[in-house]
Parts: structure tokens; C-alpha cells; sequence
């Protein structure tokens, strides 16, 4: 599982925005070719962006390796075909060098998530995103991570029982049943004492928002974004 | 102390109890994400996820049931593990399962719309059967309209492919989910918070 | 100071709080005694206006609570149990933060309170780690850095050695001692006495939604039998 770790690479010391609006540029370009020499491109990208994250290769496509099964099928999908030939290895290809692009995506993804701290990834949706949906959103994802290892463990907890009271030889409807109003009830009784909690502390529409600024290696970054960004539309 | 007082907009308690039963959900959908199996002839996993997709309009309503999926997305794409496999990133939002992670939000607006008729939230297990049904179908529908449509265009697959692939073989499981949906529905134990 | 006035609250027609009248001073270190159901949970979230009565009133130094919830919040820090729910984020400093922010206090003063708040309860430059793998005890103690980042002049606590061990139990209330011994009010609702008796300078004991014991601890022993409370035995029947 590939989460932040506390480094000091390049990546480490951009400003979150920065990091996001080059994801984005990314993402758009990729979605937008993939043609052999755009790949190319892309990947020395790509691989230049883990360097700057001190992500290796084989750890984003461990990272990925769920996706990557997926990825892989594709273009075997694509290229079997009904009757003769059966196989058509053009449409292969062409599913591959797409399947090819959605890893360069996720490669980059990689970066960010080694190099920001939920701290950091809450400041900058905070600081773009304005009002109340901001206020809430940025919140929300740290909940989110906060709550993360308690349901896992509540979840645990209650797929033991189960199993302990011969829970496996249930109907599926019943076990998705029973997993789904036992997970649901304890996470809303949390979420009831959570709310307390946030009330007795003064969650407001308005707080003091966490500290972001952009430095000078910021903005080349963002330059880059824009790049690729407006690439797409080559 | 006073001084505060003037300046701070303290967040209604109604609008805090939802939102923390939204973040919380958000939580507990990626908490199963990681409990995924594989099936040998498709490229989408099986998880319980879409049965709490189901829950999150049913019991949130379509404001805070939407709220829930957004927070789930966000947290996931800025590096929370709660992405099928425990990926995490910007990169599953735009990969092969992109579609079927967008259609959460909107499915859960559609059931919330369908079930609760507005924003005043309704006890689910009140609402006449054909109507939650109704709901949980064409969510389920959007679901897979919205997950294929984009894996097929993203990795050049032609429709029948994609169809093979990523819809097809959940049928029976969507099935079981929407039984069990509407089984915890119709147990009652889960109230909505009335405003 | 905090005052009720006749408080009386019902759930569904249940009647929780009848004609609940009290005054707990700055600095105070109060116990508030009763068995499960007693009301005790009830009036405790009068105390910040979680609830608001539905006759009588609340005071926090002198004000309504209902007037100014935001004054009352932060003058009264409250620790529910269950402190593993109650943080807002992965890490510590991130968690302790939070009450100042939502305050609107300068960044400079907020990183100053959450220094001083986690100092208080011996967790000093713990910032960066994640609450998901402190014990037991260290939960507990970060969530009173949490109300204590308010700069409450009261520490109200429900429960707060649910769950926790000797040692644990024992660290918290070290904490709480110090902090009453430097000037911050505390109300700590139990029904096991036996670590907080001696150092209470005042129990507050419910029956049924009333108050039947408002007494320093010496003179409260006799009206407590009968209430389903654990008290301690006496200093010099102890071995």
C-alpha cells in the first residue's frame, strides 16, 4: 500500500495545488493520445515525476498491481475476436497503448500520494475550493482518513463474529445483510458521538485555514501544468 | 470570550449530525474497498461497495447520500487507501474503474431523489416497495451504463466487449446487493436524521 | 462559574433532568456521582448547550448559554467517552488544532495552544503522530488536549475511564489533578468513585434526573449508599 511518507525530495517541498494541477494536465494529455511517439513523451514525464517523488517504478506498479490485472486483460479482450481469425491483433495493440496510458496516469498519481500529507491535501482544497462546500470537503477527507482504521477494525470484528457463528454456511443475501446494517449501525453511532465531539469544539463555517503558499520552485510546476495541460488539444 | 462570539458561524447541529454520518459512511465504503474479489472472467471486482452506495441515498438522502460519495472520491484521490486493492490517488478516478467510481455520487443523488422526493428525508422503510426498487434498478443501471461506457472508450474496446467484461458477470451479485439493501431498509433499525 | 437554575429537560415525554439546581465554581474539582440513567450524561450536555432546557436555565460565567453558545463552548471543554470517536483527524497536532480554528485565532496562536494543550496532558512534541496507534490512556489524554485547546476555564468529562487499564486510568487522572490544581474547573461524571473520591473537593450526586447529594466528600459517604455508585472504603479501613 503506498501512502506519505516524510521525505525531502522536490516533490515533498511543492505546494499541494501545484501537484494537483499537474496530475490534471497529465491526465488530460494521456486521455488525449496514444499515438507511439505521445507515449513517448509521456512516459519520460512520468518517469521524471517519480523521480522527483523517490518512488521507484516497481514500487507505483506494486502499488497498482490491482489495476494493472485489469489493465492487462484489455487488450486481450479487445483482440479476440468472434470467428475467424479469432485473434485480431490490431485491435490488441491499439487496446494496449491505451491500457499503457492509464499506468503512466497512475504513476503519477504515485508521486502525490508519497509526497503530500493529508494535512497539506486538506489546505489546498480548503484554500480553492470557497465557502461552505470547501469548508466541508476539506473536513470530510480528513474524517475520512481519521475513521479509516476504525471501521477497518469494525468491519473485522464483525466478519469474525460471524464466521464464529457459522456465518459462512448463511445465504449471501443474509451475510451481505448482516455486514451492511452491523457495519452501518456502528459507523452512524460513531458518526453520532464524532458529531458531539465536532459541536463542543465549534465547527464553523469559518475557521482559520491551515497555512499554503507557493514558493519559487512552485512555478515552473505549475508552467508545466499548463503545458500539459493545453497539450491535449494538439 | 465575548469576542468570538460575533465572529464565529458555528455549523447548524442538524447539518454537523449529517455530515459526520456522510464522512463516516465515506470511511466505511473505503474501509471494504480493499475486500474485493477479483472474478476470473471480468475486469471489475466484486465488493460490497454498491450495496452502500445503495444505503448512503436510501438512508442520507440525496443531498448528504451525494455528500457521502464526493468525500469518498476526494479523500481517495488526494492518497486514502480506499480505492478497490487499496489503491489510492487522482489516477483510479481517470483509469479502466473511473466511470463506475463517478457514478457513485450520481447514483446516490438518483436514489435519494427517487426515494426521499426532496430534500426532507422520509423513513425509508415507509416507502412503498416498487418504489425502492425502482430506485436501487436504475441506480444499478447507471452504475454499469456509467462504468462501461468509459472503460470501453478509455482502453478502445468495442461495446460488447466491454459489456462482457464489466457488466455481464455482476448481474447475480447486483442482485443479492439490492435484496440486502432493501432487506436492511425494510428492518428498520436505521432511522435519517429529520431536519 | 457554571449555574443551573431549575433544569428540567424530558426525552419523549421521559423525564431526564427535574428541577436541577447547582453552581460550580472556577477551579473547582467536582464529581458528579450517580448510576447509568441517573441523568448525569443529560446534564453534562446542558453545560455547553448540546441540549437546551426545556424549563429553567443555564449559566457559563454569568451568561445564558443560549445567548452566546460559542462563549460557553469555549469556556466549557468537554471530553465525551468514547474518545476514539471524537478526533477529527489522523494525526495529533492536526486533531488539537481543530477547536482553535474553528475560534478563528491567528496561526501563531494556534500552534501556541496546541504546544501548551498537549503539554498539559504529557504528550508534548507528539504532533505528527497518528491516533490510531496510541493507547488506550494517550487517546484519552489527547482528547482533553483537544478541549483544553479552547482555553476552557472548565474540564467537563463523562466517563473518562471507560475501557482504561490501572495505569492508563491512573495518567489521566494525574493530568486532571494538575490541571485542577493550576485553576481549571472540573466536572468529572462517574459511577465508580474509587480514584476521584479524595480528590474531589465537592460530589454532586443523581437519583432519576435529581440531585440528592451536594455535599464535600467526607459528609457525602452516607448519602451515596444506596446509589448504585461505587464509593471507596474508608481512609483508615485500608490495609
Amino acid at each position: 500500500m503506498l501512502t506519505y511518507a516524510p521525505d525531502d525530495t522536490l516533490a515533498h517541498r511543492l505546494d499541494p495545488r501545484s501537484k494537483l494541477a499537474v496530475q490534471i494536465g497529465f491526465a488530460a494529455t494521456a486521455l488525449a493520445h496514444t499515438g507511439p511517439r505521445a507515449l513517448v513523451a509521456l512516459t519520460a514525464v512520468a518517469g521524471a515525476i517519480l523521480v522527483a517523488a523517490r518512488v521507484s517504478p516497481l514500487e507505483a506498479l506494486y502499488a497498482y498491481r490491482y489495476a494493472l490485472v485489469f489493465l492487462a486483460i484489455a487488450p486481450v479482450l479487445a483482440a479476440l475476436t468472434l470467428g475467424s481469425p479469432w485473434i485480431d491483433l490490431e485491435d490488441g495493440i491499439v487496446s494496449a497503448r491505451a491500457s499503457y496510458r492509464v499506468l503512466l496516469i497512475l504513476f503519477v498519481s504515485a508521486a502525490y500520494v508519497r509526497s503530500t500529507p493529508v494535512r497539506a491535501s486538506r489546505a489546498a482544497i480548503q484554500r480553492t475550493i470557497p465557502g461552505k462546500p470547501g469548508q466541508l470537503l476539506g473536513i470530510g477527507v480528513a474524517l475520512v482518513f481519521r475513521f479509516l482504521p476504525v471501521l477497518r477494525a469494525d468491519l473485522r470484528t464483525i466478519r469474525d463474529a460471524m464466521a464464529a457463528r457459522l456465518g459462512d454456511e448463511r445465504g449471501a443475501v443474509d451475510r451481505a445483510g448482516t455486514i451492511g446494517v452491523l457495519g452501518l449501525t456502528r459507523a452512524f453511532e460513531r458518526a453520532d458521538r464524532l458529531a458531539l465531539a465536532m459541536q463542543a469544539r465549534c465547527f464553523a463555517w469559518n475557521p482559520t485555514l491551515p497555512a499554503l503558499a507557493f514558493s519559487r520552485v512552485d512555478y515552473p510546476v505549475l508552467a508545466l501544468a499548463a503545458f500539459l495541460a493545453l497539450s491535449a488539444l494538439l | 470570550m465575548a469576542t468570538h462570539g460575533d465572529s464565529v458561524d458555528l455549523v447548524d447541529g442538524t447539518v454537523v449530525r449529517q455530515f459526520a454520518r456522510a464522512a463516516v459512511l465515506a470511511a466505511l465504503l473505503g474501509a471494504l474497498g480493499p475486500i474485493s474479489i477479483p472474478l476470473p472472467f471480468s475486469l471489475a471486482p466484486v465488493t460490497l461497495q454498491v450495496l452502500f452506495v445503495f444505503l448512503a441515498g436510501l438512508v442520507l438522502g440525496p443531498v448528504w447520500g451525494t455528500a457521502s460519495m464526493l468525500l469518498y472520491l476526494a479523500a481517495g484521490a488526494v492518497g486514502a487507501p480506499v480505492f478497490a486493492g487499496w489503491e489510492a490517488g487522482l489516477g483510479p478516478l481517470f483509469g479502466q474503474t473511473g466511470g463506475f467510481l463517478w457514478s457513485y455520487p450520481i447514483a446516490a443523488a438518483l436514489i435519494g431523489a427517487i426515494v426521499h422526493r426532496g430534500t426532507d428525508l422520509r423513513d425509508p422503510a415507509a416507502v412503498p416497495l416498487p418504489v425502492v426498487v425502482l430506485a436501487l434498478a436504475a441506480a444499478t443501471v447507471l452504475i454499469y451504463a456509467m462504468g462501461t461506457a468509459y472503460a470501453a472508450w478509455l482502453l478502445e474496446l468495442e461495446a460488447w466487449e466491454a459489456i462482457v467484461g464489466f457488466a455481464l458477470p455482476f448481474v447475480p451479485g447486483e442482485l443479492l446487493k439490492m435484496a440486502a439493501a432493501i432487506a436492511i431498509v425494510n428492518g428498520g433499525r436505521l432511522e435519517p436524521i429529520q431536519a | 462559574m457554571i449555574e443551573f437554575r431549575s433544569v428540567s429537560h424530558a426525552f419523549d415525554d421521559v423525564t431526564v433532568l427535574e428541577d436541577v439546581s447547582l453552581s460550580i465554581d472556577d477551579g473547582e474539582f467536582v464529581v458528579l456521582a450517580g448510576a447509568n440513567g441517573s441523568g448525569k450524561t443529560t446534564l453534562l450536555r446542558h453545560c455547553n448547550g448540546l441540549l437546551e432546557p426545556d424549563s429553567g436555565e443555564v449559566l457559563v460565567d454569568d451568561t445564558p448559554v443560549s445567548a452566546d453558545l460559542v462563549a460557553a463552548r469555549s469556556a466549557v471543554g468537554m471530553v465525551f467517552q468514547h474518545p476514539r470517536d471524537q478526533f477529527v483527524a489522523a494525526t495529533i497536532g492536526a486533531d488539537v488544532a481543530f477547536g482553535p480554528e474553528n475560534l478563528g485565532l491567528e496561526r501563531s496562536e494556534i500552534d501556541r495552544r496546541v504546544e501548551a494543550s498537549l503539554e498539559a496532558v504529557n504528550m508534548a512534541g507528539r504532533e505528527d503522530e497518528h491516533i490510531d496507534a496510541l493507547s488506550g490512556g494517550e487517546q484519552s489524554r489527547v482528547a482533553i488536549a483537544g478541549a483544553l485547546a479552547m482555553e476552557p476555564t472548565h474540564l467537563v468529562l463523562d466517563e473518562p475511564f471507560t475501557g482504561l487499564d490501572d495505569p492508563a486510568r491512573r495518567s489521566v487522572l494525574a493530568r486532571l489533578e494538575s490541571l485542577a490544581a493550576e485553576g481549571t474547573g472540573v466536572l468529572l461524571a462517574t459511577h465508580d468513585l474509587r480514584d476521584v473520591f479524595d480528590l474531589a473537593d465537592r460530589v454532586i450526586a443523581m437519583r432519576d434526573g435529581r440531585v440528592v447529594v451536594d455535599e464535600p466528600p467526607d459528609r457525602a459517604r452516607e448519602a451515596l449508599a444506596g446509589l448504585e455508585v461505587r464509593v471507596p472504603s474508608r481512609r483508615a479501613d485500608r490495609p
